[in-house]
């Protein structure tokens, strides 16, 4: 031991290991009244690193051109020993990564962690979201499926909107006349080299400037004022072991949240992944409805929200040129946050009613733009965006007005020409839709945030901070509070988000779709399912990212039986499902290329598949004499006609956009005489309706297992995983509560 | 008990305890980053066995066949290059004769290190430093060895020689014999390369 202690010595002498410890760690004293909401910032770090271990790993097997980049994820996915397991990782750390990026800084603005002296704090923090942004988006290009490449397409051509340059500066930001493998390349290059140093830099800044002035709590006490004998704060305690061990219980906790989406809904219902990005980028064709990920939406909506040009003079601002200042305008304006702010109280907990309701509100409307930026524009949307962003700037610009601290200047000129603007601003918004197809609700908060602050002068010259202590107090305040609180941001982000709810389309074309719930445990019928799909499905469609093999172990084909009966040609069983039909012949004979079978369950979904495989009619107009109800003039022949024989169009019930029978006013079923419902014709099939629809739900029951084959695996992983950390869970909790027994 | 004296006993435990439990997870979380260095299924695909029909090969002639990326040369050995393995031996010029090291599978370790002795099937990696050896079939090569040369593998890297059943000569750099690889014959002329023969 004795030449150990030596060498640390010899070490500490020449590099400060002992002190940087003692500075940031041992003898760092943190508030003792740390909180929930403090648990994020440590939560953001341990993401991070998982980005970054997960992503390098990643890029061992990625392939970063256009050509490659889609199936060398699927290779990943599929190929790569717990490649799968890398991946999802990294695709749900992502989103994790902003939810307490989110949480994080709603935190600070709810104990004023950005006013003085961590101005600084608040800024490189801002700086880290900013960078974060960049990164997330290129990342989010690099799988190369149909959302990366739109999406990329939509931001990208965003620049576009400065005027003058716009043009050149995106062709420069493309290096090519169009999104292509040149814009991928450079992204990745950035994605995984260049912006993650920056985002190390600005994390050791963050860390830096914090430990420096010391980090805020609940209360807003400063507690470097009130030190003791020794010089160590009374109400601070040392980050180590106090924070640490009470770092490890919400680390557990969170994992445990991440691992649970991870394993058991990697994709989020399309959150995390979205399911238009399990099919490959097609520069000719958008899909139908795009929209960035969830972590972007806000800034997106902001973006639509702006419909109306401005003039000046001989200039035109168009809408989009505006759309684009008003997102930039509502990120930057985040950045001065600690100067609008006037109050001398940091803490929520001390402030007037006014800064504590209007935080409330802007984190309703945020999530109310979150939300909207997901879904497709209407009318009612529309307006509620529009409300929603001008309510965004709102709380930024008169937040001077309401956090002064004398009434004299909350009454001034200028704090009623600020307020006064927004007044006019509401009311010529709700002037404009008044009349409209939108809901009265929508109408009544508009014209109510008109009211609010054309009288904000007043009501803020009578609003008072309380009286802030000059010791902590406690970690949270009555339970009573805390849910009034949250009652309360529940109420103003759900409901404007209800009244713009209603959803018209169905997911399956002209009808509901059909019930369908793959069972990916039922090996026989996945191996029924196999067999259709080899025999119906492989003539003209590939199945490109899958292996015979890997098809024949999951579903306990024997290789032989396998090769002589589900392997045609010359393929030996290693290789890829790929066919022998060339993609130009077929696009010759179908007008387009039969897609890739591989991900179809994915990108669109089992019920789809089941309902449209199903619905094929005769129709003589179509060059294959059959059409489909799910997929009007599809270019596919009717594969199953001797299945199934060939269903013919029939009366029957309309049908209402809950996907019942659509009823007239005196309560009876109304007919659709056209095509309301498929009868049998006079080609009849070799398997009745019933059997049909089994032989049709094994062959979609394969392709849901075919799209992600490692399915049941991760589940069962996942609760191993689940198990493990409620057992770690129960000794990071008591070995907490031992270290922090004694502290009061 | 008292709140203000610390139980070292109690909070060592928990923290040994809680640490254990941890040092579990952080093994457990190594295994996806570990385990997906191992060859992926599509190196298992590429690298799967290798059939090849021996029936074709002249007497005395050589083919090589692609194994994992490596050339395996397949020999069909004449009566009288059998012959001359016993001659080799005689010589005393062999580091292994009795194929004692273990570069071949159970099945192959005999006087001809082969299944069946008509075909010498061999690794063409040269166990010095991976060069591919040249096959030098030709007796009494003057540039290697003159009249004792009994047709073998040269190595053209660094000089390493072989015999007819991939046997090492002393007194070069070579350390071990040819490598036989796993094969297993399906029938009388397939062989496969990469498996095992079944017991």
């Amino acid at each position: 031991m004795n030449w150990l202690v030596g060498l640390w010595q010899w070490v500490d002498k020449r590099l400060p290991v002992q002190r940087a410890w003692d500075t940031h760690m041992a003898k760092y004293y943190a508030p003792k009244n740390f909180n929930f909401w403090y648990f994020f910032g440590v939560l953001s770090l341990l993401v991070l690193v998982n980005q970054l271990v997960t992503g390098i790993w990643l890029t061992m097997s990625y392939n970063p051109s256009s050509e490659g980049a889609f199936a060398s994820v699927e290779y990943i996915m599929r190929d790569v020993d717990f490649g799968w397991l890398l991946r999802y990782m990294h695709s749900t750390g992502a989103s994790a990564f902003f939810i307490v990026v989110y949480l994080h800084m709603f935190r600070g603005m709810m104990y004023g962690s950005y006013k003085a002296p961590r101005e600084l704090v608040w800024i490189f923090g801002m700086t880290i979201y900013l960078v974060l942004m960049a990164e997330a988006f290129m990342g989010y290009v690099l799988p190369w499926g149909q959302m990366s490449y739109w999406g990329a397409q939509v931001i990208v051509s965003l620049f576009g909107a400065i005027p003058g340059i716009g043009e050149d500066l995106v062709q420069w930001i493309r290096g090519d006349y169009l999104i292509s493998g040149i814009t991928l390349n450079r992204f990745f290059a950035l994605h995984v080299v260049a912006l993650p140093i920056v985002l190390l830099a600005l994390v050791v800044m963050h860390i830096l400037a914090l430990h420096e002035v010391g980090s805020n709590n609940p209360d807003g006490v400063e507690i470097k004022k009130n030190k003791d004998e020794n010089g160590i704060p009374r109400d601070g305690v040392p980050f180590h072991p106090f924070y640490t061990v009470h770092d490890l219980v919400g680390i557990t906790v969170f994992l445990f949240a991440f691992c649970f989406i991870m394993f058991f809904m990697p994709e989020m219902g399309g959150f995390f992944l979205e399911y238009a990005n399990f099919e490959e980028a097609n520069n000719l064709k958008t899909p139908l409805h795009i929209a960035p990920v969830w972590y972007f939406t806000p800034f997106y909506a902001v973006l639509r929200a702006v419909t109306m040009p401005i003039e000046l003079g001989p200039m035109i601002l168009t809408a989009k040129f505006l759309g684009f200042i008003a997102m930039a305008a509502a990120i930057a304006i985040l950045f001065v946050l600690p100067w609008l702010d006037r109050s001398k109280v940091k803490s929520m907990r001390y402030r007037g009613h006014i800064p504590r309701v209007m935080l409330i509100a802007f984190a309703a409307m945020f999530v109310i733009l979150g939300y909207l930026g997901v879904k497709a524009p209407t009318e009612g949307r529309t307006l509620l965006s529009q409300i929603a962003t001008a309510f965004y700037f709102a709380y930024f610009v008169t937040m001077p007005v309401w956090t002064t601290t004398s009434p004299e200047k909350a009454k001034s000129k200028v704090s009623w020409a600020l307020c006064g603007l927004f007044a006019v601003v509401f009311t010529w918004m709700g002037f404009e839709y008044v009349g409209g197809e939108v809901p009265l609700l929508l109408l009544i908060i508009c014209f109510l945030l008109a009211a609010i602050f054309a009288v904000m002068p007043i009501l803020a010259a009578r609003d008072k901070d309380l009286v802030e202590p000059t010791r902590t107090q406690s970690k949270g305040l009555p339970t009573l509070v805390v849910l009034a609180g949250l009652a309360l941001f529940i109420i103003l982000a759900v409901v404007p988000i209800k009244a713009v709810a209603s959803e018209g389309a169905f997911n399956c074309g002209a009808v509901p779709c059909d019930h369908m719930e793959p069972d990916l445990t039922d090996k026989e019928s996945l191996q029924r399912g196999a067999k259709y799909f080899v025999n119906y499905c492989m003539g003209c469609h590939s199945a490109k990212y899958s292996r015979f093999e890997r098809v024949a172990d999951d579903l306990d084909i024997p290789h032989d039986l396998m090769e002589k009966n589900l392997i045609f040609g010359d393929q030996r069983i290693g290789q890829l499902m790929e066919i022998a039909m060339k993609p130009q012949q077929s696009k010759v004979w179908f007008g387009v290329v039969p897609p890739d079978l591989t991900l179809v369950a994915r990108a669109r979904s089992p019920e789809w598949i089941y309902t449209y495989l199903r619905n094929f009619y005769k129709d003589e107009t179509r060059p294959w004499g059959v059409n489909n109800r799910v997929f009007p003039n599809v270019g596919m022949p009717h594969v199953l006609i001797g299945q199934q024989g060939l269903l013919e169009c029939g009366a029957g019930p309309k049908i209402n956009h809950h996907g019942g029978a659509l009823r007239n006013d005196v309560g009876q079923v109304e007919m659709d005489e056209h095509c309301g419902a498929l009868k049998e014709g006079k080609v009849k099939g070799s398997m009745s309706a019933a059997e049909f629809d089994v032989a049709v739900y094994d062959l979609v029951n394969f392709l849901e297992y075919l799209a992600e084959p490692i399915a049941v695996k991760r589940q069962a992983i996942g609760y191993y995983v689940l198990g493990f950390l409620i057992i770690l869970f129960i000794f990071v909790y008591f070995l907490n509560r031992e270290f922090w027994r004694e502290i009061h | 008990m008292s709140n203000d004296a610390v139980n070292q006993t109690r909070r060592r435990v928990l923290i040994g305890a809680t640490c254990a439990v941890g040092a579990v997870g952080v093994v457990g979380a190594a295994v996806p980053f570990v385990g997906s260095w191992n060859p992926s299924a599509r190196a298992k695909a590429a690298g799967a066995p290798v059939k090849y029909n021996i029936s074709k090969i002249e007497p005395g002639a050589m083919v090589t066949v692609e194994w994992r990326g490596k050339p395996v040369f397949i020999v069909r050995r004449t009566q009288a290059a059998l012959d001359s393995l016993k001659k080799v031996e005689e010589q005393g010029v062999l580091l292994d004769a009795g194929s004692n090291e273990p570069q071949q599978p159970d099945y192959a370790k005999n006087a001809e290190r082969a299944i069946n002795k008509e075909f010498a099937i061999l690794l063409g990696v040269c166990t010095h430093l991976g060069c591919a050896p040249a096959f030098r079939p030709d007796v009494g090569a003057a540039d290697l060895g003159g009249d004792k040369w009994q047709g073998g593998f040269f190595c053209p890297c660094h000089g390493s020689k072989y015999d007819l059943a991939g046997r090492v000569y002393v007194a070069v750099p070579a350390p071990l014999n040819l490598e036989v690889p796993p094969h297993r014959y399906e029938s009388e002329f397939v062989v496969v390369i990469g498996e095992d023969q079944g017991a």
